[in-house]
C-alpha cells in the first residue's frame, strides 16, 4: 500500500495529482485534526493506536500496512506544515517504546518489520536555510522511523507539482 | 528586563519543558532587574490577551518536547499565529530576543538540534532577533527531578550549561547552540525508561506482553 499523507485543498490535490495507484491511501486535512498531548496512551493505555479516536487516530495501522510513505507539505521554517505535523506527531505508535542504538544514537526499536521508502515533497517560498533543514529533518525522520530509504523535494507553488511522479 | 518563559508542552502539567522554566527561573531570579512573566502554550492557539503581554517583553524563552524530531504540531501553530501577527502589526518591537530550550526522552542533546533550528528559522522570518538554543537529552527522567536542585546529580550537566545560557539570555546575546544531557549512564537510562513502560502499561490494567501489541 502507499500512504498518502498531504495538507493541500482538494482543488488544487485534484489538478496537481487527478489520478493515483489504486492501492493508495489518502490523509487529508479534512476534518479537524486533535494534536499529540503527549501522553504515550498509543504504547500504555491502547498499545499501536493512537488514544485519540479521531479521524487520525490509526496512523500507525496505516503505516504498518504501506511500502511507500508520500508526503506532500507546505514547508513552515524548515519543518512540515501544521497538518501533517499533527498527522506525524500521532503516528508514533508505529514504533515501540522500547530503545536501541543507531550508529551511537539512541532511538526507538521496531513494532512492525515492514520497510518504507519515504518521499517528501515540500512547497512553498523556502529559504536556503529551510532547505538545509528540511533536508536534516527528513533524515532524521528516516532514522527514527527506520525507514529503507528517503527523498526530498522542493517546489515554490502547487503549479509545479503537477504532473509530477510522487514515488520515484 | 522583562523575560516571558513560554512553556511549549502540550501536558497541563508535569513536564520536562516546566522543570526546565523553573530551574532556568531560579537562575535568572539571581539578576534584580530581571522580571519573568509565565506563559503556557497548551493548545494551537494563543489568547489575543497574552499576546499581546509577550511583545511587552524583552526576550522570549521557549521550553519545548522534542515530536517527530521537530516543534509538536500545536506549539508550531502558535509560532504562525505569532508570525502573522508581527506582519499584521508592523508597529510591535522587533528587538526581542528569542532563545529555546528543546528537550527529548532520547539520551542525547544532539538529537534536538533540527527542532531548534526550526525555531531559529520562524524568528528570522518573523523578524526577531535568535538568541540561543539548547538542547537537552534524557528529558523524560525531569519532570521526577524538580526536586533535585540544578547543578546536582543527574542535573549537574543541565547546571553546567545554564550558566552560559542564562549570561546569554541576561546580556541578550547571540550565540551557537549548546547540547547537554543527564548525567546518568545512557544504558542505565534505557533500562529505567523501559521499567517505566511496563510499570504503565500494568498500571494501565494490561499485560507485559501487551506493550507489544500490533495493529495487523
Amino acid at each position: 500500500m502507499k500512504l498518502l499523507i498531504h495538507d493541500l485543498k482538494s482543488d488544487v490535490f485534484q489538478s496537481a495529482f487527478p489520478s493515483l495507484p489504486e492501492d493508495t491511501k489518502i490523509t487529508s486535512n479534512e476534518s479537524t485534526i486533535h494534536h499529540c498531548i503527549g501522553c504515550f496512551g498509543c504504547w500504555v493505555k491502547t498499545p499501536s493506536k493512537c488514544s485519540i479516536r479521531d479521524k487520525y487516530g490509526n496512523m500507525g495501522e496505516y503505516l504498518s500496512k504501506c511500502n511507500e510513505l508520500i508526503i506532500v507539505s507546505n514547508c513552515r521554517y524548515g519543518g512540515f506544515s501544521p497538518f501533517v505535523k499533527s498527522v506525524l506527531d500521532r503516528s508514533i505508535s508505529y514504533v515501540h517504546p522500547y530503545f536501541r542504538f543507531i550508529n551511537g544514537e539512541m532511538h526507538h526499536k521496531r513494532r512492525y518489520d515492514n520497510k518504507i521508502n519515504l518521499h517528501v515533497h515540500f512547497y512553498g517560498e523556502i529559504t536556503e536555510d529551510e532547505k538545509n533543514t528540511a533536508n536534516k529533518l527528513v533524515k532524521a525522520n528516516s532514522i527514527n522511523l527506520d525507514l529503507d530509504s528517503y527523498d526530498v523535494s522542493f517546489y515554490k507553488v502547487t503549479k509545479e507539482m503537477e504532473g509530477i511522479i510522487l514515488c520515484k | 528586563m522583562q523575560i516571558a518563559l513560554i512553556n511549549g508542552s502540550p501536558k497541563y502539567k508535569n513536564s520536562a519543558s516546566e522543570v526546565i522554566l523553573e530551574d532556568l527561573e531560579e537562575c535568572l531570579k539571581k539578576n534584580p532587574n530581571i522580571k519573568v512573566t509565565h506563559f503556557s502554550f497548551l493548545k494551537p492557539q494563543i489568547d489575543q490577551k497574552d499576546i499581546k503581554s509577550l511583545f511587552s517583553c524583552n526576550c522570549w524563552v521557549f521550553a519545548f518536547p522534542l515530536y517527530v524530531d521537530g516543534i509538536p504540531s500545536h506549539l508550531l501553530n502558535c509560532m504562525i499565529q505569532l508570525e502573522k501577527y508581527i506582519g499584521a502589526h508592523p508597529n510591535v518591537p522587533k528587538t526581542i530576543h528569542v532563545y529555546g530550550i528543546s528537550n527529548s526522552g532520547f539520551h542525547e542533546g544532539k538529537q534536538n538540534i533540527i527542532a531548534i533550528e526550526i525555531l531559529k528559522n520562524w524568528c528570522i522570518k518573523s523578524g526577531l532577533i535568535w538568541g540561543q538554543g539548547l538542547g537537552v537529552g534524557a528529558g523524560g527522567m525531569l519532570a521526577g527531578l524538580k526536586k533535585v536542585p540544578l547543578g546536582h546529580g543527574p542535573k549537574k550537566n543541565l547546571g553546567k550549561a545554564f550558566e552560559p545560557f542564562v549570561s546569554n539570555i541576561v546580556h541578550r546575546k547571540s550565540e551557537e547552540i549548546i547540547v547537554t544531557s543527564a548525567n546518568f549512564p545512557r544504558l542505565a537510562y534505557k533500562i529505567a525508561a523501559e521499567f517505566g513502560w511496563r510499570k504503565q502499561i500494568k498500571a494501565n490494567g494490561l499485560k507485559r506482553k501487551d506493550i507489544f501489541r500490533k495493529c495487523n
